[in-house]
């Protein structure tokens, strides 16, 4: 078996779930050698353990990981993928799927975050967007912050729509705990409120959400006006 | 009858017939004791020829197991086992052969070990004929030389024709009590403990008898003299037995060793009872290969069919040659939870009350490791040390996969206060983790933001920030 049939045998594996798209871009060439790798890339690669997959499969995930290193995106967050799919004994088909659906999402949030964004907040990212958020949300957060990392903002948004807060409403939860001071303490302090009172229903969090919010931005400095709240407030996060 | 029935046949040196009620049971823990997850398991028995050239002793049976949690006084967690087996091939071939054993099991957590205790009754029906092909080589035991008498036996064909064992039910019962302490020592689970059980079983033969003088002779339509007889007896075997065994991970494969060895035994029979076999030490090996999320591979082998997992009561082959090694294999699977899944990863269908066990752990926070002198030891100037602690009070195991530790099982740390406790070191961002209790389903961590599930399995997102 030559290099190039294994290449073209991994890109038919890599493939074989997932019909390639023109705008997929994150896809095993085929016939070719492995892309350059960066220093940091190469160390991401060190953590892969080939060893818990059949040959076939390791070979189309690590052509996998040196495109993505080639598109300048993480490589561990797929890494890490492919040993959650080994460690689950899922088949080798949706293993290679789930990474490379993971890696077209970090280059969709890398499009929406920026280029200078940092691997974490790529991979917080590609969370948000494989939950259910668009490219449109990502914008938002990263807009709000533009020179704070975005990880915890993202994070706390894919939770609430998780757990059944509608999207809008956990933008604009999300928006406005972003511009108070030590904003992720507040936004951890909102995710756990609202991951206490989801235990009750979507609406118990939505509510606990609004009650959070009123109480943070009211008991801020530098909120603008006072407002008064005739529920129960629910308590901020410690300091 | 009794002195006339001995009187027929000639010595004895093996007893074919009459090898009865040694099921060969896998080692109980393979399938219970491990984890109070409902669990459904399935194995095909097969007993390995043990070198005496008895065709009878090596037999193929269908193993059926379950467990069921029943909930918790205090401390105090009870589960339900059943197992049973069902003869799939036997020298008897009529009737129904089965055996079934149910156990109430109780632990607790005393400190850092763990008691259990378990209180067991099993019942055993083998009803069948022996078949003609049995009788070649079965002979008539003579009185054993310390005073105490053989048993009736079979002999046919161009031998003589004095007896045949016709019919042969047998009805067994077993009662056990057993207590133990488990420890976990360098990720090992180290187990020992004493069983007491009694088991008694009652033996019907139907005897055909070719000897005018015997009275019971009843002439048959075609006027034909047919002589038969009934023999019961009962026969009982207390035993006190020890047990021992280590069990531990390799992976996510699980893998169990345990003896089992006789203290005392005490044997009593009727006069003409087949001889109780004494019971020997058992060594096993059991494995458990998860092989998707709910289904798992199981093998087992042990040394000897007698475990502590359930045998009624064994006959005695020979006085002299008894084999001390009688190797038994199993090979199945383990349904430990049902495929499918709510949204947040509780399980549905008939097995969704083990949503009780996914309660057991009740909330999990990250704390921050002070940088102290040897920090260097443990951290690089890109990562950072931190905690895992997890609220599991009620658990007796918490383990934990996820970025962190290259998706490889992990078991905690229990800590006194009932916390449980997984030093990490991670980088700043957001690291996908997993938890389980008891070995039950994975779950994510509670109160901790939710991650995506893209392998069926919800995790959760440790979010470490300098």
């Amino acid at each position: 078996m030559t290099l190039s049939t294994v290449w073209v045998l991994a890109a038919q594996l890599a493939s074989a779930t997932t019909p390639a798209g023109p705008t997929d871009t994150i896809l095993v060439s085929q016939a070719r050698a492995p892309a350059s790798q960066t220093a940091v890339a190469q160390r991401e690669l060190q953590a892969f353990d080939a060893s818990r997959f059949d040959s076939l499969t390791a070979t189309a995930l690590r052509a996998l990981f040196d495109d993505a290193a080639a598109a300048g995106l993480p490589v561990r967050p797929l890494v890490n993928r492919a040993l959650e799919g080994a460690a689950r004994r899922t088949t080798s088909e949706r293993i290679l799927r789930v990474v490379r659906e993971h890696a077209l999402a970090l280059r969709d949030a890398k499009q929406a975050l920026g280029e200078r964004s940092t691997d974490d907040e790529l991979e917080a990212g590609a969370i948000a967007l494989r939950a259910g958020l668009d490219r449109r949300a990502l914008e938002l957060v990263r807009g709000s912050r533009t020179k704070a990392p975005v990880v915890v903002p993202l994070v706390v948004l894919t939770d609430l729509v998780r757990r059944g807060v509608p999207a809008a409403t956990a933008q604009e939860a999300v928006a406005a705990l972003g511009r108070a001071p030590r904003a992720d303490d507040a936004l951890l302090g909102l995710q756990a409120t609202v991951a206490k009172n989801a235990q009750r229903g979507p609406g118990m969090a939505v509510d606990a959400l609004h009650r959070y919010v009123k109480t943070v931005v009211v008991t801020s400095p530098d909120a603008a006006t006072s407002t008064s709240s005739d529920r129960k407030p629910v308590r901020p996060p410690a300091p | 009858m009794s002195c006339a029935l001995l009187a027929v046949g000639s010595p004895a040196e093996r007893l074919l017939a009459q090898v009865r009620g040694d099921a060969p049971m896998v080692p109980a823990a393979t399938i219970g004791p491990v984890t109070d997850a409902p669990t459904f398991s399935v194995l095909g028995l097969a007993s390995l020829p043990d070198g005496s050239g008895n065709a009878l002793s090596q037999r193929n049976d269908v193993w059926l197991g379950a467990t069921q949690s029943v909930g918790r006084l205090g401390p105090v967690r009870f589960a339900a086992l059943a197992s049973g087996n069902v003869r799939v091939e036997d020298g008897f071939s009529n009737g129904p052969n089965a055996q079934g054993l149910l156990s109430l099991r109780a632990r607790a957590r005393v400190g850092e070990n763990r008691l259990w205790s378990a209180v067991s009754y099993g019942r055993s029906a083998f009803n069948g004929n022996p078949s003609a092909g049995l009788y070649n080589e079965a002979l008539m035991p003579s009185p054993r030389a310390d005073g105490d008498v053989g048993m009736m036996t079979a002999r046919s064909g161009a031998m003589a024709n004095d007896t045949t064992v016709t019919r042969r039910v047998d009805a067994g019962q077993l009662a056990r009590l057993e207590a133990g302490v488990v420890t976990t020592y360098a990720g090992m689970e180290f187990a020992v403990g004493m069983s007491f059980e009694r088991a008694t079983r009652v033996t019907t033969q139907t005897m055909t008898l070719d000897v005018p003088r015997v009275s019971m002779s009843v002439p048959s339509s075609a006027g034909e003299v047919i002589n038969t007889a009934s023999l019961r007896t009962m026969q009982r075997r207390d035993v006190a037995t020890g047990i021992a065994s280590v069990g531990f991970n390799t992976g996510q494969t699980q893998w169990l060793m345990s003896v089992t060895a006789p203290v005392a035994s005490w044997v009593n029979n009727d006069a003409l009872a087949p001889r109780a076999q004494s019971v020997p030490t058992v060594a096993s090996l059991a494995v458990v290969q998860p092989i998707t999320g709910w289904l798992s591979l199981v093998g087992a082998a042990a040394t000897n069919p007698a475990t502590l997992g359930g045998a009624m009561l064994r006959d005695e082959l020979r006085d002299r040659h008894r084999s001390r090694l009688s190797p038994v294999v199993a090979l199945g699977v383990r349904l430990s939870r049902l495929p499918w899944r709510d949204n947040d990863g509780t399980p549905t269908g008939i097995l969704a009350f083990e949503t009780r066990t996914l309660g057991v752990v009740d909330s999990a926070s990250l704390e921050r490791v002070d940088h102290g002198p040897d920090d260097n030891a443990m951290a690089t100037r890109d990562t950072l040390r931190v905690v895992l602690l997890v609220d599991a009070p009620r658990a007796e195991s918490v383990e934990l996969m996820g970025d962190a530790t290259q998706w490889t099982v992990t078991r905690m740390q229990r800590l006194t206060s009932g916390r449980w406790r997984a030093e990490l070191k991670l980088p700043p961002g957001a690291h996908r983790v997993a938890l389980r209790a008891d070995g039950g389903a994975w779950i994510a961590p509670p109160g901790l933001p939710i991650g995506n599930d893209e392998f069926g399995s919800p995790v959760g997102l440790l979010i470490v920030r300098r």
